[in-house]
């Protein structure tokens, strides 16, 4: 049952990925995008950890994809892209992938993942919580801090100061 | 003479039926009793009466009725049952069917009007049967340069992202279809398909309404998802679990209304956001971009995307209630089942019937689905409101109250629920637990 599962899952991902790479519309590439990310999250509740799951759902279906829509929607694709397409490009980026995957596959591979036992329970997400908040709070806080520096970052770079909307209540 | 069958024979309409029968047996017997038989021999039977039921005694509670309601009990425990019947769709739409009716009168007797009055003899009471009558028989266009996979998948999609949600809603003790760890979090998960769901169907419809609707649909709901997620983390601290029905039972002696009022009230502003109702139904705003990004759908894809509508406002009225009303908890008015009936059966006149097996539900799943459905009507009727009472607003103050206002309300509310928690007061191993 769960191998079927791993299967329709993988050809379901990998499938969608190659679509939302080819295809010509792209509206449609980007819902293949979400489809490819949604088996992800399928992939996460396999290995029985629904509250990463629900987090990939959320975030990168929710609104990765929804950014994603906004600006294929919003602004011109020629704006976005080049029509230059290029043979040779096509085959490096291949090329380029299959030695990455090969890269990361072979140090996955001798991290002692083989030797890892599959029939523990799962870990809670309750522990992990805590984890994060006394051994790992270091690391949280780094975090923490990145990403409001980058929301800050965001902000000002968008702020308009020269726009003046006469409409505005405020 | 009809003219209809002006051929008609006796003889070739009795060889006809006896041509029928004897095709539909042929068939059953090779394709339907197979697939019968394996499909019971994949359902894992229950036992009845201390006795496996087989299938060659599956249809015995037709002639024993001492085995009828066992069955039947065992069956409301099933998963089947669950999805389609109690906690699940047909409980739900039943409910937002009613909601629909009963928004028509209430909003008319706010404004002074009458509301639906001809269908049915008491107050227009068949309008709904016929409003859907109308949607079935009428014919599904289909905009000529609309992207017609897209088009035919959003009301689908809209209806299987509702059922979704009002899947993870608990009703009563143990009365739920879907019941994970991770509850409120597969919440956010199924809330975040909708404004995607919207975008895509109107840009698929090609149109300029459609997509001026689905993109204002767009910007809202992402500016109030925010808040929404943010407004719920305080309730999440104090109960210490993100689990739906764990977070009721933390509220048997106090709802958390009581101590988080500002989040309740930032929950409720974007519940009627998410929900694009008055006064924030730009998304839909009649006046100004015909229906908004419905204005393609006919026929029963808008009776799917208003079904799926009406779900959704049941389960973020059921979402509320879960989290901040307590959900099922309400003190025990529901009376006992009584005894007589289960010891001696029931007498009527010489004729003693007994019942094995009852009662059918136990006393606290109907209490607690008595309060559950008092307290979500309560709220469905306040999200209802403002239809009748406010007029619309525009699209920037939406949009400023959404990222300025909403977002320090529900920072304020997470900060209550962290001092509360920290002052030792509520919470894990608090003083009032």
């Amino acid at each position: 049952m769960v191998d079927s599962v791993f299967l329709a899952l993988s050809v379901l991902t990998i499938g969608s990925a190659i679509v939302a790479l080819e295809i010509r519309s792209l509206i449609y590439g980007s819902i293949a995008l979400m489809l490819t990310l949604s088996g992800v999250a399928g992939f996460f509740l396999l290995l029985d950890a629904p509250f990463v799951a629900m987090f990939q759902l959320s975030v990168y279906v929710g609104s990765i994809a929804v950014l994603i829509l906004f600006t294929v929607m919003l602004v011109r694709r020629e704006l976005i892209f080049n029509k230059v397409e290029d043979k040779r490009r096509r085959y490096a980026g291949i090329v380029l992938m299959v030695v990455l995957m090969l890269g990361i596959g072979t140090i996955i591979i001798g991290s002692g993942l083989k030797t890892m036992d599959t029939n523990s329970s799962a870990v809670d997400y309750k522990k992990i919580g805590e984890d994060f908040l006394t051994y790992y709070s270091p690391a949280l806080i780094v975090m923490a801090l990145i990403l409001a520096s980058s929301i800050i970052g965001a902000m000002t770079l968008a702020r308009r100061e020269d726009v003046i909307d006469g409409q505005r209540a405020d | 003479m009809s003219t209809i069958a002006p051929q008609f024979r006796l003889s070739r309409f009795i060889g006809s039926l006896f041509d029928l029968i004897f095709w539909v047996i042929l068939i059953f017997s090779l394709v339907g009793l197979p697939i019968v038989f394996i499909v019971l021999f994949y359902i894992k039977l229950p036992v009845i009466n201390g006795q496996l039921m087989t299938p060659y005694l599956a249809m015995t509670w037709m002639a024993d009725p001492s085995r009828t309601l066992p069955i039947v009990k065992n069956f409301m425990h099933t998963t089947i049952f669950k999805v389609m019947a109690f906690p699940g769709f047909g409980f739900a739409a039943l409910l937002a069917a009613a909601t629909i009716f009963v928004e028509r009168k209430f909003l008319a007797k706010i404004q002074l009007r009458v509301g639906p009055l001809y269908c049915g003899k008491i107050e227009g009471i068949l309008q709904l049967m016929g409003d859907g009558f109308k949607l079935m028989s009428k014919e599904i266009i289909i905009p000529a340069k609309a992207d017609k996979p897209i088009f035919w998948m959003g009301p689908l999609l809209f209806v299987g992202a509702a059922g979704a949600f009002v899947s993870l809603i608990p009703v009563a003790p143990g009365w739920v279809v879907a019941n994970p760890n991770v509850g409120l979090l597969a919440v956010f998960a199924v809330i975040g398909f909708f404004p995607i769901i919207a975008v895509l169907t109107a840009w698929a419809a090609n149109s300029k309404w459609t997509f001026i609707g689905g993109l204002r649909a767009l910007h809202q709901m992402v500016a109030f998802e925010i808040p929404l997620i943010l407004s719920l983390l305080g309730v999440v601290i104090l109960s210490g679990s993100l689990n739906l029905s764990q977070i009721v039972v933390s509220q048997e002696h106090f709802w958390w209304i009581a101590f988080l009022p500002i989040g309740a009230i930032v929950f409720f502003i974007t519940i009627l956001a998410e929900l694009e109702r008055v006064p924030f139904d730009l998304p839909e705003a009649e006046s100004e971009i015909v229906a908004g990004w419905l204005t393609e759908f006919s026929g029963m894809m808008y009776g799917l995307i208003q079904l799926g509508t009406y779900l959704k406002l049941y389960a973020f009225a059921g979402l509320f209630t879960v989290l901040f009303l307590g959900g099922w908890n309400g003190p025990m008015v529901w009376p006992p089942f009584p005894q007589d009936i289960i010891t001696q059966g029931i007498t009527i006149g010489p004729v003693t019937a007994k019942f094995p097996g009852l009662p059918l539900f136990d006393q606290e799943m109907l209490n607690g689905t008595l309060w559950f459905v008092i307290k979500t009507v309560g709220v469905i009727l306040l999200i209802l409101l403002p239809r009748g009472v406010f007029p619309r607003v525009r699209i920037d103050m939406i949009l400023h109250t959404g990222w300025y206002k909403l977002i320090g309300l529900a920072f304020i509310n997470i900060f209550i629920a962290l001092g509360l928690l920290y002052a030792g007061v509520l919470g894990p191993g608090g003083l009032l637990h």
